[in-house]
């Protein structure tokens, strides 16, 4: 047995000041519980690989995304100037996030103010995790899901970023090699799941959802399990396949790795 | 064997002289249309053109090649045109018909010019002449194919398609033009007799003139002339049309590309020098667009792309990107109309125009962005709108109380800040060991 102190799995910038990269959880993962399984996963994932991370913890604010779109334009300020002085108060250089509204925000939005990062989605940093070999499985690891997989591409993550196929590569591992259920909208061509431009905030006709055409489309891939890249997408997707009474699960794509690696 | 043929041949010197002169006043209608349409433009905001031009000119270079480049691509390689099956098929054989005999008049045009020279630098015969003919023949037909395929496109009438009466008279009046240019080809075969390559290098041309061939020389000449003219008139009337038509995309479109940055996933950002210096934040009159985004009003085609890729309109929200630019467009229009009759009040942008329920049914998705050929950010004129609307404090509901929890907790579920790293609690700690 070791006697060395025990360090948290999720250590803040003030427990780990040595991190190498930066693990932004965003509001969603913080606050809403469906979404908290997320960011455990993915601390699960990071600690397996052995990656040297940190998070801001209280230190964190909502990058103001939602703020932005919607046409606050001085509450994004504010927010974004507050959490900019805090990534300079750490010297953060490098960003891990899993929503693709706060690497877009940190990414393209914060560069406007003087913020600039090295900003990746947690699908990417997985991906090239996965390449170098840092995330084995473990002894008597779980099998593939059962049933066809299917994966909803985030609009600010395919779309307005280009990035699709890192997180078809870790579904490749998650899926242990069993090919994906494409929809028909995929990659820069996906579909909103509803939830993109403060809509998240807004009360929507339960007769005609966004959220429910789009889990339509997936659910006509016969896929049983909805893989998403976005804790907005999760929500909305969770709720569309509700609508439809579908059984099918919905899980980010790092769950479905922590599944197969057996972590 | 010199394969060639006489420029203007069967043409008298006057009827070249009423060409030019005609071809000069087609020319002044489509310029002064032009002016008209960057006019209404200067409604807006003005953008830094003179930035653009200053310095040397390496340094304009280097600031105008992102744009020239998308120009290339996106318009000139159609590049942004892909993707929607019959209708990008339709376009790139208009397209690609339409721009051969484009090069080709043009360079029948500068052998002409400079035969004044020197008849020794004439280039239009000979192997050069037979491939000119051949191709040009060959692509006429292009052409009048994809001009038939936007006539049963048209015909068909889908629903994200925008239709105007002037539609059908381009439509008509280039198969027109198409017909009537292989006639003219045909009877000049007929009066002018070429044999071996000079006549085969004609395939379409040639096998009309054999309907013709009963006419005889002077008949053909006759026959030839008129048709001529007729083509002649429908061209220029086909060059003077183009600012008022939808062929304006011509124009507009690359404009468009050209000043356009390439924004997905950004918005211009709002200083308080602006909000101080101006009074405002955000987009409360059509005057409050910038020049090139009402340029990019102009550009739009109402193809439709945009309408067919949004997730609001797909479930019955008030929002079609496509209704919104036109309807941007027509305000633009009657604003400019109005300010030259001297009124000092105009049809309100917001409500009037633009209703809120459509600006707060976009999931800023970037679809439409993204579909759009002509690049029109249909994303960054509705962000514009929004923040009038939130300044005005026209947001309420659960939205607004979402803003509200952001300005004092830092985040849309008011929760409290202190809470933010609960989440972390009962993972399982590692060992440093």
């Amino acid at each position: 047995m070791s006697t060395a102190p025990d360090v948290p799995a999720a250590p803040t910038v003030k427990e780990n000041p040595s991190f190498e990269i930066l693990y932004w959880i965003g509001c969603a993962a913080a606050y809403d519980r469906r979404a908290q399984r997320v960011a455990r996963a993915m601390v699960r994932l990071l600690n397996h690989a052995k990656v040297n991370f940190a998070i801001l913890g209280r230190e964190e604010k909502c990058t103001g995304d939602s703020a932005r779109r919607l046409g606050d334009e001085f509450l994004f300020q504010e927010l974004a100037t507050a959490n900019i002085g805090t990534l300079a108060k750490y010297n953060v250089k490098r960003i891990v996030a899993h929503c693709p509204h706060c690497v877009n925000a940190l990414l393209k939005d914060y560069s406007q103010f003087g913020g600039q990062y090295e900003v990746v989605h947690h699908t990417q940093l997985l991906a090239a995790l996965i390449k170098e070999g840092r995330l084995p499985a473990v002894p008597g690891a779980a099998a593939a899901p059962a049933g066809d997989v299917t994966y909803h591409d985030p609009c600010y993550l395919a779309r307005v970023n280009g990035i699709h196929e890192a997180p078809r590569e870790v579904l490749a591992t998650a899926l242990g090699g069993k090919s994906l259920c494409e929809m028909k909208r995929n990659r820069a061509g996906t579909s909103c799941c509803g939830a993109g431009g403060g809509r998240m905030w807004m009360e929507e006709d339960p007769k005609r959802r966004v959220s429910t055409e789009r889990a339509k489309e997936a659910l006509g891939t016969g896929a049983k399990t909805v893989a998403v890249g976005c804790p907005f997408c999760l929500t909305m997707m969770s709720d569309g396949v509700a609508a439809h009474g579908g059984e099918a699960r919905v899980l980010d794509v790092a769950e479905l790795l922590v599944e197969k690696l057996g972590l | 064997m010199n394969p060639t043929r006489e420029t203007f041949g069967n043409i008298p010197l006057s009827s070249q002289l009423a060409f030019y002169a005609l071809a000069a006043v087609a020319t002044g209608i489509f310029c002064w249309g032009v002016r008209r349409r960057w006019k209404l433009w200067q409604l807006g905001q003005p953008i830094s053109f003179r930035e653009m031009i200053t310095g040397n000119l390496l340094a304009v270079w280097e600031r105008a090649r992102p744009g020239a480049r998308r120009v290339a691509v996106d318009a000139v390689a159609q590049q942004r045109v892909r993707g929607h099956g019959f209708g990008t098929v339709a376009h790139l054989s208009l397209y690609v018909g339409f721009m051969a005999l484009l090069a080709g008049t043009t360079l029948l045009e500068i052998d002409n010019i400079v035969s004044h020279i020197s008849e020794s630098l004439k280039f239009h015969h000979g192997l050069y002449y037979v491939v000119y003919e051949y191709t040009l023949d060959v692509l006429g037909l292009l052409f009048l194919l994809g001009t038939l395929f936007f006539c049963w496109r048209r015909a068909r009438k889908p629903a994200a398609l925008g239709h105007r009466a002037t539609d059908w008279y381009v439509l008509l009046a280039f198969l027109a033009i198409g017909v009537t240019g292989y006639l003219v080809e045909a009877l000049r075969i007929v009066w002018q007799q070429p044999t071996g390559l000079a006549a085969h290098c004609s395939p379409v041309g040639l096998w009309l003139a054999g309907y013709f061939a009963g006419l005889g020389e002077p008949g053909a000449r006759s026959a030839h002339f008129a048709l001529w003219w007729i083509h002649a008139f429908l061209v220029f009337g086909f060059i003077a049309s183009i600012p008022f038509t939808r062929l304006f995309h011509f124009v507009a479109g690359p404009m468009n590309i050209f000043l356009a940055k390439p924004s997905l996933g950004a918005l211009p950002p709002v200083t308080m020098e602006e909000v101080e210096k101006t009074g405002r934040v955000g987009v409360s009159d059509i005057r409050h667009f910038t020049v090139q985004e009402l340029l990019s009003l102009d550009a739009c085609m109402e193809c439709g792309r945009c309408e067919e890729a949004c997730p609001a309109f797909a479930t019955d929200k008030p929002l079609s990107p496509k209704r919104v630019v036109q309807d941007l467009k027509g305000l633009m229009e009657e604003t400019a109309a109005g300010l030259a009759a001297g009124q000092t009040e105009f049809r309100a942008l917001h409500e009037d125009t633009i209703k809120a329920e459509t600006l707060w049914a976009c999931t800023a998705c970037s679809a439409c962005v993204n579909v759009c050929p002509v690049r029109i950010d249909q994303l960054r004129l509705i962000i514009g709108l929004r923040r009038h609307l939130v300044a005005e404090g026209g947001l309420s509901g659960t939205a607004a109380t979402a803003l509200r929890r952001m300005q004092s907790n830092a985040n849309p579920w008011g929760l409290p800040p202190a809470e933010r790293a609960h989440w972390t609690e009962g993972l399982t700690t590692k060992s440093t060991s």
